[in-house]
């Protein structure tokens, strides 16, 4: 049995689920929703990382799985574990299509056509009036009881998922995606069957995805074809780039920081852009790891004094 | 047949933009390895800046032309400005660094959205007509104007064409592009021919953007949009490849011309995504890639 630091993951969740149960208010409860929200999606992001790739069509998939979520509540009323469940459901089959037939492709190729994927994905949205169209789907609300406890909520499903994540990437098969990722052709030369390894990390990713959707819908109560962009992808890249790619804590920290950031910059209007903007811009020239390789870095320069080789510090022009 | 010729027309008054715009893109692409986002800025930047300086330049008692060349040529240095100050300070460390680059351009566009925002205001601006009149060619009726900038994108890409097959700078963009180590062995100093690369994407964005400013309305997010559409292009086309930027822009402004008319603006946008995906299943690095 590998260590998988479960006293540390308790840790954290219980101050997750405390803070949750500590602040009320709907300001505070929406800024809870959109961080473990923001978290899981920057963590399904990292998730297809793993074999290398970055898959864009995560924005179809939140949205997909927020659609699955308005439909079943505010079209046909089914109840909230099956409206909840809908989405990811149905995400994982078109994921798992989707990813059988890109994957054979990497890199840009396969990053540009997730981007079409989501893009295509998002102008049908508003095509349909059935689901409201551009001007989207109201209506979707959680049964009244969670309704106080939704913060809650989201944070036990997210924490859930986030954990199962770790678990997953910490077992053989998440090292087996790392081989992958680092030479395919070696892994395949030992009789791993590369595409399938590939796919089921997409679909797992995706299917987290699913996830944060259906429960951004329930939370906002209402959704719209321009919340599911390429904006969605990006922005989750964001957030594993910043808080450091090399873990799933560095996706979460980047997520806790840039979506508070971002709705702290809310405030100032217009001048969202120049802090968001800024700070993706700055946190990239001066910390190309992240959170995470800056506090490795400070870490080694304090424990090896004599031998200070800031390498990391500062981005290094390639040739 | 007339109907035929009309479409025609119109897929070659869009792709024209198409193409300059992902001529630049492809090269950038072929150079460095990354892919810019913010090369819709470098255009819509240009645009902006027209639709600032021709008024003062007529009232100054230019004729219209010339305030549009006087206008348009410091427009393009506005924006090579720019495209200078995003490779010097930021770009040039993320050389073949496609995730790193991603998000650092990205950023610079939310960056240079608010910028551009607070320095234009929101609002559509007007630019003068520079000629008027329609023409028919064969019975199809096409606006001079929107002639002129077919022609005039049509002899920028022929130049820029012949450039690199022919000149030297244009013979080491593309040793850099096929191969940038054993081009440097060569001696070809890579540094120097990135940022040259880099701006003459850039002026292609940049002109670009002072064609279509008489032609469209010019807001500060007109880029975006651009943007987007050229990604499939240049996807369509094969990623770094010259003709296959050509090829792709055209078929997304056929798309566009095709579905626009028969359908509407938005049915013609899902056609132009799903055929890209369509095509990426059957030739996954594009018609004329090899990368």
């Amino acid at each position: 049995m590998r260590d998988l630091h479960v006293p540390w993951w308790l840790a954290g969740a219980t101050v997750a689920i405390a803070i949750t149960l500590s602040f009320k208010g709907a300001y505070a409860a929406s800024l809870m929703n959109l961080v473990a929200i923001a978290a899981l999606i920057a963590a399904s992001m990292r998730f297809v990382l793993l074999i290398g790739e970055l898959s864009f069509a995560t924005s179809a998939f939140v949205g997909l799985g927020a659609y699955g979520a308005g439909i079943a509540t505010a079209l046909f009323d089914w109840p909230f574990p099956v409206a909840l469940i809908l989405g990811p459901l149905a995400v994982i089959v078109v994921s798992a299509l989707f990813g059988y037939v890109t994957l054979r492709i990497k890199g840009p190729y396969f990053m540009l056509i997730g981007f079409a994927f989501t893009e295509a994905v998002r102008i049908s949205f508003t095509k349909v009036n059935a689901i409201g169209g551009v001007t989207g789907l109201p209506g979707i609300f959680p049964p009244q009881f969670l309704d106080s406890w939704m913060p809650t909520f989201v944070a036990l499903v997210v924490i859930g998922l986030l954990f199962g994540l770790y678990a997953v990437e910490k077992s053989d098969f998440g090292k087996t995606l790392v081989a992958i990722r680092d030479n395919e052709d070696i892994a395949r030369t030992v009789g791993v069957d590369v595409l399938a390894f590939k796919v089921a990390c997409f679909v797992i990713a995706s299917f987290c995805a699913g996830v944060a959707g259906s429960l951004q819908a329930f939370v906002n109560n209402v959704i719209s074809p321009s919340d599911f962009g390429f904006l969605v992808a990006s922005f989750a890249l964001a957030y594993v780039k910043i808080g450091g790619e090399s873990s799933i804590f560095g996706a979460i920290t980047g997520a806790i920081f840039l979506s508070l950031l971002g709705s702290y910059a809310l405030g100032f209007g217009a001048g969202e852009h120049f802090i968001y903007g800024g700070a993706m811009v700055l946190a990239m020239l001066l910390m190309p790891k992240g959170f995470i390789g800056l506090f490795a870095t400070l870490r080694a320069r304090y424990s090896r004094p004599a031998k200070a080789t800031p390498l990391a510090a500062k981005p290094v022009a390639a040739q | 047949m007339q109907t035929a010729l009309q479409l025609l027309l119109t897929t070659l008054q869009i792709g024209a933009v198409y193409i300059l715009f992902s001529l630049g893109l492809t090269l950038i692409f072929g150079i460095m390895r990354v892919v810019n986002f913010v090369h819709g800025h470098f255009f819509a930047l240009s645009a902006l800046l027209v639709s600032v300086f021709m008024p003062p330049v007529i009232s100054a008692g230019f004729s219209v032309p010339l305030a549009y060349v006087l206008a348009g040529s410091a427009a393009i240095a506005g924006s090579l400005a720019l495209a200078l100050a995003v490779y010097k300070f930021g770009l040039s460390y993320f050389q073949r660094d496609m995730e790193g680059a991603f998000i650092f351009t990205m950023g610079m566009a939310i960056l240079l959205d608010g910028v551009f925002l607070w320095l234009f205001g929101g609002s559509v601006r007007p630019v003068p007509q520079i000629i008027t009149g329609n023409t028919s060619i064969l019975g199809a009726s096409v606006s001079v104007q929107r002639l002129a900038l077919c022609l005039i994108a049509a002899l920028v890409t022929v130049l820029l064409y012949w450039a690199l097959g022919a000149t030297k700078l244009g013979k080491a963009l593309r040793a850099v592009a096929a191969d940038h180590e054993a081009a440097m062995l060569q001696g070809i100093p890579y540094n120097r021919i990135a940022l040259t690369g880099f701006l003459l994407a850039a002026f292609l964005a940049a002109f670009a953007g002072v064609l279509i400013a008489p032609v469209s309305v010019v807001s500060p997010v007109m880029g975006t949009d651009y943007l987007m559409k050229t990604f499939v292009a240049i996807i369509v086309g094969g990623l770094g490849s010259v003709r296959g930027a050509i090829v792709g822009a055209l078929f997304v402004g056929s798309i566009e011309a095709v579905g626009g008319y028969y359908a509407d603006a938005s049915t013609a946008t899902i056609a132009v995504f799903v055929l890209v995906i369509l095509v990426l299943l059957i030739r996954p690095k594009g018609l004329l890639g090899h990368a």
